[in-house]
């Protein structure tokens, strides 16, 4: 039993607890019991069943204590089997030599048995708790697979949705061009078309970005391409409005998704048109201060209803005695791009009439040089 | 006459692109899912091919790429919006250019015949885009007869717009071209350029048009 050092389990000097004392004084207690039930069947046994006794006992109280009272009673019985047990009795002193190997065996026998079924319950114990912390690990991949499962699968779903809904629209553009453009009916579905277009598009935008599956792509850009690439769609809708376009020349590089500030500019363009009379101006004004981009929007409409600046990002929200058509997804789409980029925009009334929408979007620059 | 291959999954689309295509002079031919169109493109080696990337079982992508294992046929992808991802990598394996869902029946035959005039055919050192003339041979560049001053960069990266002029590059493709991957933040670099060559060629001249999370496209607007 050489390896009394390295099976000593983690040398912790921790202070013996109050669980350790009781097993202290029931140890000894135990050694007692079966010593003096031991002593009064003497007679009929003879001292080696009481060594065989206290050997059960230790095996025993292994299975259930700590090493140290264990090994504590390891060394108690062995005393107490020699002082009452081994002749000549009442005394520590052995006569026969074969006694004395007994005795020393017995000791052997107990210390190491008590240190060995010790050790062998702390290594299942760090055992048990490995397999707990797998299961805890498991459990956690496990959910963060599931978690990453069913935003794949809500992707998966609007995806199809979207594929669903834009076929038809699809097709149906592509057949009122093979009608040609002579008809006034096909113009009138052609519109109606577009229409449809465009709520299906805000539908799916807006599902995209309360579902939060949109990661912004920052990319260097320059603003002029992102306002055209915001006008282009609406071309036609801008087409009875004169655009103003001011600041944008004097911006240096951007680092920007310039996809949804686009896709943000493109909504806030069209609210504009819906609301501005024909013929009126729409301007554009672009500016930065510091490393915050500000892009204002004003047209020469009615302006905004009175109190209505921030219920008109609200979902559906549609002024009162606004033009019939459109879904009031358009500006809370708009916003909610604005925010998903950490950037926000709001309306207000320009004192000198017209709305006036406002976007800030924080930005990393360096001069176009 | 052109020979023309559909692959989309609608059968309402196909007939309609077979009706379009047909009016105006295309033979066509069409498959509903990828591996019938990989067949097709095998039997009946069309000029040009109309690819949908929402396909069921084998998707678009990986139809173009078991497709440029052998061919070089000119592609255009049909897609609908918000896959800038998507589109983006079917253009570096292969795609020439795309429409995005629903488009106009002008768009897409004008995207057609522009990825038919092919990749450059480099017959000659020169590379004519309206008013825009490109010497190769002389790396020099004019507009309407006026000699522009370009810088080394500005004349490759013009080079790869012209030699693309009407198709959709992307910003990796050209990056790859002008650069071979040697900048430390090459799309600022690009962005830059693209500046500079804006102001260089002016309204006169083609317009370099930006096409967001996806490249640029030179248009001869004349």
């Amino acid at each position: 039993m050489s390896d009394s050092k390295s099976s000593s389990a983690p040398p912790s000097p921790k202070p013996v607890s109050l669980a350790e004392v009781g097993q202290y004084s029931c140890g000894l207690t135990l050694v007692f019991v079966l010593a003096s039930s031991c002593w009064v069947l003497l007679p009929y046994t003879g001292d080696l069943f009481v060594a065989l006794v206290f050997l059960m006992a230790i095996v025993l109280a292994g299975t259930w204590w700590n090493r140290g009272p264990v090994l504590m009673m390891a060394v108690v019985s062995a005393l107490v089997w020699n002082y009452f047990f081994i002749p000549p009795q009442y005394t520590l002193h052995i006569d026969k030599p074969q006694d004395m190997v007994m005795f020393s065996l017995f000791f052997i026998v107990a210390l190491s048995m008590g240190h060995l079924i010790t050790r062998l319950r702390a290594r299942e114990a760090t055992l048990a708790q490995h397999h707990q912390e797998r299961e805890h690990l498991l459990e956690l991949k496990h959910r963060a697979e599931l978690l990453a499962e069913s935003e794949r699968l809500h992707r998966t779903l609007l995806d199809s949705v979207a594929h669903e809904l834009k076929t038809p629209i699809a097709i149906i553009r592509t057949a009122l061009d093979g009608l040609g453009q002579g008809n006034p009916y096909a113009c009138e579905i052609e519109t109606a078309n577009r229409r449809l277009q465009r709520i299906v598009e805000n539908f799916l935008e807006m599902t995209r970005v309360e579902s939060e599956a949109l990661e912004p792509q920052p990319d260097w850009c320059e603003i002029g391409d992102v306002l055209h690439a915001a006008i282009k769609p609406i071309q036609q809708e801008l087409s009875e409005h004169t655009l103003l376009i001011t600041g944008t020349k004097d911006l240096p590089l951007l680092r920007l998704d310039s996809r949804l500030l686009a896709q943000v500019m493109g909504n806030v363009l069209h609210n504009a048109t819906r609301y501005a009379p024909a013929g009126t101006d729409i301007e554009i004004q672009a500016s930065l201060a510091g490393s915050t981009l500000e892009l204002r929007v004003r047209d020469h409409g009615p302006g905004l209803p009175l109190g209505a600046e921030d219920q008109l990002f609200e979902k559906f929200y549609r002024a009162p005695d606004s033009p019939a058509g459109g879904t009031g997804l358009g500006l809370a789409i708009a916003r909610g791009l604005m925010r998903a980029m950490k950037g926000d925009m709001e309306a207000h009334t320009h004192p000198t009439g017209g709305a006036e929408f406002v976007l800030h979007l924080p930005v990393k620059t360096r001069s176009a040089a | 006459m052109s020979k023309a291959l559909i692959i989309d999954d609608e059968q309402q689309m196909r007939r309609l692109l077979r009706m379009v295509l047909e009016s105006r002079g295309y033979e066509v031919c069409e498959a509903a899912e990828g591996q019938l169109g990989l067949q097709e493109a095998a039997f009946h080696r069309p000029d040009v091919v109309l690819l949908d990337l929402g396909l069921p079982g084998m998707n678009g992508i990986e139809v173009l790429k078991r497709l440029r294992e052998w061919s070089d046929v000119p592609v255009l992808i049909l897609s609908v919006r918000d896959q800038e991802t998507i589109k983006v990598e079917a253009l570096e394996n292969g795609a020439d250019d795309y429409v995005t869902k629903p488009f106009g029946t002008a768009e897409l035959l004008a995207r057609l015949t522009v990825i038919q005039r092919r990749r450059f055919t480099r017959q000659s050192a020169e590379i004519i885009v309206g008013p825009l003339k490109l010497d190769l041979l002389h790396h020099e560049a004019s507009l309407d007869e006026v000699p522009l001053k370009l810088t080394p960069t500005e004349f490759a990266l013009l080079k790869v717009l012209a030699e693309h002029a009407g198709r959709i590059v992307t910003q990796n493709q050209i990056m790859k071209q002008v650069w071979a991957g040697q900048t430390s933040d090459p799309s600022e670099g690009l962005r830059v350029h693209i500046n500079h060559l804006r102001k260089k060629i002016g309204e006169a001249g083609p317009r370099i048009v930006n096409e967001p999370g996806i490249g640029y496209r030179l248009e001869d607007g004349s």
